[in-house]
């Protein structure tokens, strides 16, 4: 399974939508899964995804891999407030 | 023509002088680290005669130019020991400009003990007794004071609460809000003790009869300004109802959580069970169920256009505080383990009150949590410790004196802190550029030393892959642009816009040369930005401080954080070359 936390107007694709809660929604791992390929399971549409996507508390992009018992962190476009340079390229890990 | 207005607190006299022809474009930022260089000597004791407090309104703060009124105030910092410049979005530093004072300079010591009030206005500035506005709440005396002096469309005030009064470390310079709330914080670096060493407690501006602030170019100003505001308009974090109109900087709680980076009890884990109770997202959802309104932002100082200053309710509907800043929440939530948003509003309502800094404070009680001093999440107790240091109680003085004497006062050994202050809310194990910044920042740990601007779009440092930076040039680059963002008065938010829309960051650097007369490029940015570091270093080095100040501490290096159970392995010889070329 694949655990997606989901925040801003993206937590409407999880059961509980509360916004003082942890929206999370649990999905069956697939071979291959990206974090593109998840959103799409779930009818996210790409428009509404930000820079700010995170695969096990790591920064993402729609193409990460996804592995099963992963955690996925979405924030939507509205919500992009971490830069990316403060990361390290995802190659070399932090 | 412009003037710096000089108050000598030892003879208790008000002179101005022409701005001098080397410090003629300087403003904000540049002007304060400037002025603090060239006149403060770097061995002073902080809290002696020979400290000075600089204020300095920005290049294009008092014009119609967006989100453009912040206040730099400088010094020799009574927490770090080395150079200090913090600022604050205020409508005081807009009432300066407009009277042509491009900068105040507070210097000498009251000889008898005693209390002044500063006031400036067209006619000049005169000192007056100010004893019976000390000893109260912030809350309390800024109502009194505006009464005093015309009202709030009148005056603008800054003052220091008691925790100044008692010249502790973590005390802050407070500015009032549009609303005349004391709120806006230059809150780091223990400037407000250094007010208070000099017996100013308060400073009131009044413009009535100024003049606009003159423009050299009016056209280009007006096109540069239009292009920020565009842009600004634009952006989906800056525009209205975009995620900081909506949620304020608090949004930020569930992404450094989701990131694994939002430093919990005392910097000890990276994700906090109940960041979701706390985040910009609870707030909005809160104030919404208890005015029965969705409560959208407002802006702490006038002209701005982002508009991301947060108020909280009671569950009555009634106002608890303003403002709940990402910070603030982070300092008193997660780094205390207190997941109650009226907890977390009191404490944040208690700092404005006395007149400190909620990123030390709540730094400091986790630290002290960590001593033994109380338990993580209990909010009630760390309402009752923050009431001792509003009563200058024995603990109370210990506290208001930071995390790092805090930690050697209970013997703990896990104090995050750089240069004596303690870190903000990024946790430099999992995201290791801001830990560079936290580094080698003159200023010690400080998020918003290097927070912002790609260094592909300043071009001062040549080609850079924003996926594969040079981390020591990336830090360097990123300070030199907040230093100059520091300078031109606008808040450092306007980086969300002018980041992603070039001819938002075009604009910006118009509207200098519009006000300026001046023919700066984007060129400059990165130039004016390595000639106020390189003053501020030199500051930093003179008063002693070398290579191995530029560090994190010890216990970051050994303790893995979870969830990612990284440690903190920057190479020094990485942190050395930040600003070795």
């Amino acid at each position: 399974m694949i655990d997606i936390h989901l925040y801003g107007k993206l937590r409407r694709f999880a059961p509980n939508g509360d916004p003082d809660s942890d929206s999370i929604v649990s999905v069956p791992h697939r071979d291959g899964d990206t974090v593109g390929s998840v959103t799409a399971r779930l009818g996210i549409p790409d428009a509404d995804l930000g820079a700010n996507l995170f695969v096990d508390g790591r920064y993402a992009d729609r193409r990460t891999p996804v592995r099963d018992g992963a955690r996925v962190g979405l924030f939507p476009d509205d919500m992009q407030l971490l830069y990316k340079w403060y990361f390290r390229p995802p190659e070399t890990g932090s | 023509m412009e003037r710096i207005l000089r108050i000598n607190m030892t003879s208790r006299t008000a002179s101005f002088e022409p701005v001098p022809e080397a410090y003629r474009n300087r403003a904000g930022r540049w002007m304060t680290s400037s002025i603090v260089h060239d006149e403060v000597p770097a061995t002073c004791h902080p809290l002696g005669p020979n400290n000075k407090v600089v204020f300095s309104p920005g290049i294009v703060t008092g014009t119609a130019s967006p989100t453009s009124s912040r206040i730099s105030v400088g010094g020799k910092s009574p927490l770090t020991g080395g150079i200090k410049e913090a600022n604050a979005g205020a409508g005081w530093g807009r009432r300066l400009a407009r009277l042509g004072i491009r900068a105040v300079v507070v210097e000498g010591q009251a000889k008898e003990k005693g209390w002044w009030l500063l006031k400036i206005d067209a006619k000049g500035a005169a000192l007056e007794p100010a004893e019976a506005w000390t000893g109260k709440r912030l809350s309390d005396v800024y109502p009194a004071l505006f009464a005093r002096f015309g009202g709030r469309e009148k005056v603008d005030i800054c003052a220091v609460g008691v925790a100044g009064e008692f010249r502790m470390a973590a005390a802050g310079v407070c500015f009032n809000d549009q609303e005349g709330r004391p709120s806006r914080y230059a809150g780091r670096g223990g400037l407000g003790a250094v007010l208070g060493s000099k017996g100013l407690k308060a400073i009131v501006v009044d413009d009535s009869g100024a003049k606009e602030v003159p423009l050299a170019d009016k056209i280009l100003f007006d096109q540069g300004r239009k292009k920020l505001a565009a842009a600004l308009g634009e952006h989906a974090i800056t525009k209205p109802k975009g995620a900081l109109n909506s949620y304020g900087t608090a949004v930020l709680v569930n992404i450094l959580n989701e990131a694994g980076g939002l430093p919990t009890r005392n910097f000890r884990e990276g994700r906090f069970e109940g960041a979701s109770k706390i985040a910009g997202e609870a707030i909005f959802a809160g104030n919404k169920t208890r005015t029965g309104a969705e409560v959208y932002n407002h802006a702490c100082s006038p002209g701005c256009v982002i508009r991301c200053s947060n108020t909280w309710h009671r569950p009555d509907g009634s106002e608890h505080t303003s403002c709940i800043e990402y910070e603030s929440d982070w300092a008193f939530g997660a780094d205390c383990g207190i997941d109650n948003l009226d907890d977390i509003a009191e404490l944040c309502l208690l700092c404005n009150d006395y007149g400190l800094d909620t990123i030390e404070i709540g730094g400091t009680l986790a630290v002290a949590a960590d001593g033994g001093a109380w338990r993580f999440g209990d909010g009630k107790r760390a309402i009752e410790l923050v009431h001792e240091i509003g009563k200058g109680s024995p603990l109370g003085r210990i506290l208001g004196s930071g995390a790092v004497v805090t930690g050697r006062a209970f013997g703990v050994s896990r104090v995050p802190h750089v240069k004596g202050q303690n870190m903000p809310a990024y946790e430099p194990r999992a995201i290791k550029g801001i830990g560079m910044t936290y580094a080698v920042s003159t200023m010690g740990a400080d998020h918003t030393s290097g927070y912002t601007i790609a260094p592909e779009i300043l071009g001062v440092s040549g080609k850079l892959d924003p996926l594969n930076p040079d981390k020591a040039e990336l830090a360097r680059n990123f300070q030199y642009a907040t230093a100059f963002v520091d300078s031109t008065g606008h808040c450092l938010f306007i980086a969300f816009a002018i980041l992603d829309i070039a001819s938002g960051f075009e604009g910006t650097v118009e509207e200098c040369n519009g006000v300026l007369g001046t023919k700066w490029t984007m060129d400059d940015v990165g130039r004016i930005g390595k000639e106020i570091l390189d003053l501020e270093r030199d500051f930093n080095r003179k008063a002693g401080f070398t290579a191995l100040d530029d560090r994190l501490p010890e216990f970051m290096r050994s303790e893995p954080l979870p969830p990612h159970n990284t440690v903190w392995d920057v190479a020094d010889r990485e942190l050395d070359r930040v600003f070795a070329s």
